[in-house]
Parts: C-alpha cells; structure tokens; sequence
C-alpha cells in the first residue's frame, strides 16, 4: 500500500522533471553525462542508503504505514530512490540553469547571440 | 567505532571519495563558491522542509544511538548536511564528467593537428 512517503516521493520527482519540462528548458536531459551522474549516484545510494538504512541497526527506520513496504536492495525503501533522483536533478537543474545565465550575460552584451554554432560551453548536441 | 559518529562519518567518507574530483579532475565546484551557494539555498530549503514535515508526522526517525544529538527543527544536524553532502557530491561527478569530456575532445584536435604538422614537416 503507498502511503504519504510513496506520494510525496513520486510528486517531488514529477514537479522537479516539470519545473525543468515547463520552466527551466536547460536541456539537462539531453545531455548524457547528465544521466551517467544519475547512474553514479545510484551506485553510491546502495552502500551510503544500505547503511544507514539497513534494519539490524537502523540510524533511519520507517514507518511501514507510510511506504509502500518494497524495500530492494538490502533494506532500502524503494520510495529513496525517488527521493534522490529528485534532489540529485534539482541540484543540477539550478547548477546548469546558473551556467547557462552567466554565459548569456557574457555573451549578450557583447551583440554576439546570432553567431553561428554559438553554443553555452557544455551544452547538449541534441 | 564511536556510534554517535555514525551518521556523521557516513557523509564525511561521501565528500573524501568525492574530493579528488575537484582537487585532480579538474571539477570547479567547490571554487565556484557563490554559484554553490545560490544553488544549494533552494535545495537545502526545500528538502529540509520535507524532511521536518515527514519527521514530524512519523514517517521517519532517527535512532539517538548514531547522531551526535544536535538538533535543528526537530533533524539531526547530520541530516541537514546530508543535503549539501549529496548535492555536492553530484555536482563534482557531474562537472568531472564535463571536464573528461572536454579533455578527450581537446586531445583529438591536438592529436589530429599533430598528426597533420607531421605530413608538413616531411
């Protein structure tokens, strides 16, 4: 049964992909590295989540009540995984989006936005 | 090891791992302080708020045997730096990503203008 933590999790990953999608438009998703960052995160949740998370000595316990009760790797609620997708691309939503406004305000004044192949250092090629 | 440090030496090993990335891989994270900062506000806002709500109506706790038993609106401080630990960690990873990229892409041209200096001199 999902409980509040399962909703929670699923909307804040849902608004952050938004706020990208409807907002931001940094092109974040397009880019590759993006979603190899994603990867590594995940990668490193498993030791970092497992161990704070693991039920014979627990720095965080659950109210079962409140997750949907899949706990998958070791003893991580799945709902984390939700969780951190969601900081993780908020962080680098806010990172690039900060990128992208400096090298406008570079490149603006300078009257140079119609030059052909100008692109913000790092951006997608898609 | 001292148990109350538990949770605390969990973050300090995820910023020792990730370290070498700014100090060696050529991320510019942690010297880009204020970029870092206006960045972080939101997210730690933000998600501190989420963790104080879901504290606060039980869907989690933390055990008193593995923080040090500083605490700021109800979470531990471990916690509260749990949120700039992970989003600096990705940054790092992120941004050493970029710079391996664009190494790579910078020793092809080098390699390929090598390789064309080598037909001149002949």
């Amino acid at each position: 049964m999902p409980g509040e933590y399962t909703l929670a999790a699923l909307a804040a990953s849902v608004a952050v992909v938004g706020l990208e999608l409807v907002l931001f438009r940094t092109g974040l998703f397009r880019e590759a590295r993006y979603w190899v960052t994603v990867a590594i995160v995940f990668g490193f949740q498993l030791p970092v989540d497992g161990w704070l998370t693991h039920r014979s000595a627990p720095v965080v316990s659950y109210n079962e009540a409140e997750t949907s009760g899949l706990r998958f790797p070791a003893d991580i609620p799945v709902e984390d995984f939700a969780f951190g997708f969601a900081l993780v691309t908020l962080t680098l939503l806010l990172w690039r989006r900060q990128q992208l406004r400096a090298w406008r305000a570079r490149e603006a004044p300078a009257g140079n936005g119609a030059r052909v192949g100008c692109r913000p250092p790092g951006a997608g090629h898609a | 090891m001292i148990d109350s440090a538990r949770y605390l030496l969990i973050l300090a090993a995820c910023a020792a791992v990730t370290l070498p990335l700014e100090f060696g891989l050529g991320a510019r994270v942690y010297r880009r302080p204020r970029t870092l900062a206006a960045v972080l506000l939101p997210v730690v806002a933000m998600f501190a708020a989420w963790d104080v709500v879901a504290t606060a109506r039980g869907h989690w706790w933390f055990d008193d045997r593995y923080v040090l038993g500083v605490r700021l609106l109800g979470l531990p401080i471990e916690e509260w730096l749990f949120f700039v630990v992970v989003p600096v960690s990705a940054l790092l990873t992120f941004e050493a990503l970029g710079q391996s990229a664009r190494r790579l892409a910078r020793a092809r041209v080098s390699d390929r203008r090598s390789t064309v200096g080598d037909r001149h001199a002949r």
